[in-house]
């Protein structure tokens, strides 16, 4: 291991953690507010990147660059629609999650969806669902932190992993997530300046993308095509819309990424985030696909495609260089690493410890309970990872492809529907999850040429529409709902009588939005 | 275009082109968001 690799890396942990610290200073994580959603005080800059290496992960560098190595331009279809999904997600739900969530006094994504279809099993199921799937999630981005720092570095892998776990534990004790928000901001700009240094070496090495895609003609034309290689894919529109859904439109349904509308400092903030969320992956998500795809040049005898990145890096960079990509790597996956934690943990303390076990735990007591349950789960998901596990990529399109199935429409119609009612919501839920996770352990994917997210956003779409328009007479929409509602959707100021209800930070659940609105009424 | 066939062209250009003007078209259509601006002690 280089000098300058040890130095990089020491330098970027140095800055994270110095992060953490500023975060605590300026109150991170003070009260409840503060640590689970950094008191509501994100800009747009730091939300749109928050936002975007919360989504990115090590997937970028893992799955990424080794599904373009495996299957040639036809990868792009999955950064086609990752392009797109800050901002389609920013301007969705954004700015009226951010009212909405302030109203009703909602400090986690799940709280949220509880108060807006009130009933204690929409926030059960859907608090446990996310806790799982989050694990799984965390899993995936402990291995490929620990993978690609043993690779780079020659430390042992589990050596690796613990450095990696202890760092994101520190910061997020310290800091809560406003800590976390703004590690990913930084984070996000070492991204970029790495894979951009990867992909410029890479094309300088072959001459330039002309030059390199005539090279992969001679390999093999079908690696150029749109269809993968060997045309394995040709035809295949539900994959494809699969491939462009499932970072696009599904991060509207994952409860970790829609959290950060709920943080932005105003509601408007989503306008400029979203400005930023594009120029931001204009640049970063084509690139490590593009790697991926070079190194079939570069690498032709790589054994291990999820290697590509970290292959292309070692062969073209260097060393001082290498440190640099090393750290990129680093944060790539420490990013969404901490959100999952965070998030985690806060869903387990708020929304399951506080709401069904413990209702009258203090703030003081649910932030300590929100940072035992985050060192619990590193520490669960670092003893699964140490297991052999199975590939990094499968596992996060899994994942993500059941989160974003099981709530994208519970969230989209939380802000745009005035009928979505509770058995609506919850059905959707139950029935996408299950639709999305059935279809990939039944192996239905090659039968049916149909991707999971496909087939469990279709259904638990169809679901919502048909159970909320069938029970509308036996379940109607609270009409205190409505008219949160009807505010959110109004631009202009909140008016007090709607804010009372934020007093609920400070409480037990239970918060009843009707209660304060009534109260509102009445003084008026 | 760089040595792609037409199809992968639009597919590695075509939708960056197509979220860019999503992008202005939104910023357009949110340009009154402005004055749903709450203060700092509203929020908190």
């Amino acid at each position: 291991m280089s000098g300058t690799v040890i130095f990089f890396l020491i330098l970027y942990y140095v800055v994270v953690l110095g992060i953490g610290y500023w975060a605590m200073q300026r109150g991170g994580s003070e009260d409840l507010e503060g640590y689970l959603l950094g008191g509501r005080k994100v800009g747009p800059m730091a939300t749109a990147l928050t936002l975007q290496s919360t989504s990115m992960s090590g997937y970028m560098f893992l799955g990424a660059g080794g599904l373009g190595f495996a299957q040639g331009y036809w990868a792009l279809w999955f950064a086609a629609g990752d392009i797109g999904g800050g901002v389609l997600n920013l301007s969705v739900i954004g700015r009226r999650m951010r009212k909405l969530s302030q109203m009703m006094g909602a400090l986690t994504s799940i709280e949220y969806l509880e108060k807006r279809y009130p009933s204690a099993a929409v926030r059960l199921f859907a608090g446990v669902l996310t806790i799982f799937l989050l694990g799984f999630y965390v899993v995936a981005q402990l291995i490929a932190g620990g993978k690609g720092m043993a690779l780079v570095t020659g430390i042992p892998y589990p050596v690796a992993l613990a450095i990696a776990v202890g760092i994101i534990l520190i910061y997020t004790f310290m800091g809560g997530y406003l800590a976390v928000a703004y590690t990913d901001f930084f984070q996000s700009i070492v991204m970029l300046v790495g894979v951009m240094w990867i992909l410029i070496a890479a094309l300088t090495e072959l001459g330039g993308l002309t030059s390199a895609n005539y090279a992969l003609n001679n390999i093999d034309p079908t690696l150029l095509s749109v269809w993968g290689k060997d045309l394995g894919f040709q035809g295949q529109w539900g994959v494809v819309a699969g491939a462009l859904l499932v970072f696009s439109v599904g991060y509207m349904g994952w409860p970790h990424v829609v959290t950060r509308h709920m943080a932005m400092t105003r509601p408007e903030t989503a306008r400029r985030a979203g400005l930023w969320a594009t120029i931001w992956n204009l640049f970063f998500v084509p690139a490590p696909y593009l790697v991926g795809i070079l190194a079939i040049l570069i690498l032709p005898g790589l054994d291990d495609p999820e290697m590509a990145i970290f292959r292309v890096a070692e062969q073209l960079l260097p060393a001082a260089v290498t440190g640099l990509v090393m750290a990129a790597i680093m944060a790539a996956v420490m990013s969404t690493a901490d959100s999952l934690l965070l998030q985690t943990g806060s869903i387990a303390s708020r929304d399951i410890y506080e709401r069904f076990i413990n209702p009258n735990a203090t703030e003081k007591q649910m932030v300590i309970v929100s940072r035992a349950l985050v060192f619990a789960i590193a520490v669960v998901g670092y003893a699964v990872a140490l297991v052999e596990p199975p590939s990094v990529f499968s596992i996060v399109i899994f994942a993500t492809s059941v989160l974003g199935s099981a709530f994208l429409p519970a969230y989209v119609c939380a802000v745009w529907w005035r009928k979505a009612n509770t058995p609506g919501a919850l059905s959707s839920m139950i029935v996408g999850a299950g639709v999305a996770v059935f279809w990939e352990v039944a192996g239905l994917v090659d039968t049916t040429e149909l991707a999971p997210m496909v087939t469990g956003v279709v259904s638990s779409t169809v679901t919502m529409i048909v159970v909320t328009l069938a029970t509308q007479k036996i379940a109607p929409v609270p009409a205190y709902i409505h008219e949160v509602m009807d505010e959110a959707a109004t631009v202009g100021r909140i008016p007090p009588r709607f804010l009372a209800a934020t007093n609920s930070d400070l409480t037990n659940e239970a918060v009843a939005v009707d209660a304060a609105l009534k109260g509102g009424q009445n003084n008026e | 275009m760089f040595g792609l066939p037409f199809d992968t062209t639009l597919l590695v250009f075509g939708f960056p082109v197509f979220w860019i003007l999503y992008t202005i078209g939104f910023l357009y259509a949110s340009r009154d968001w402005d004055k749903d601006s709450i203060s700092g002690d509203d929020a908190s």
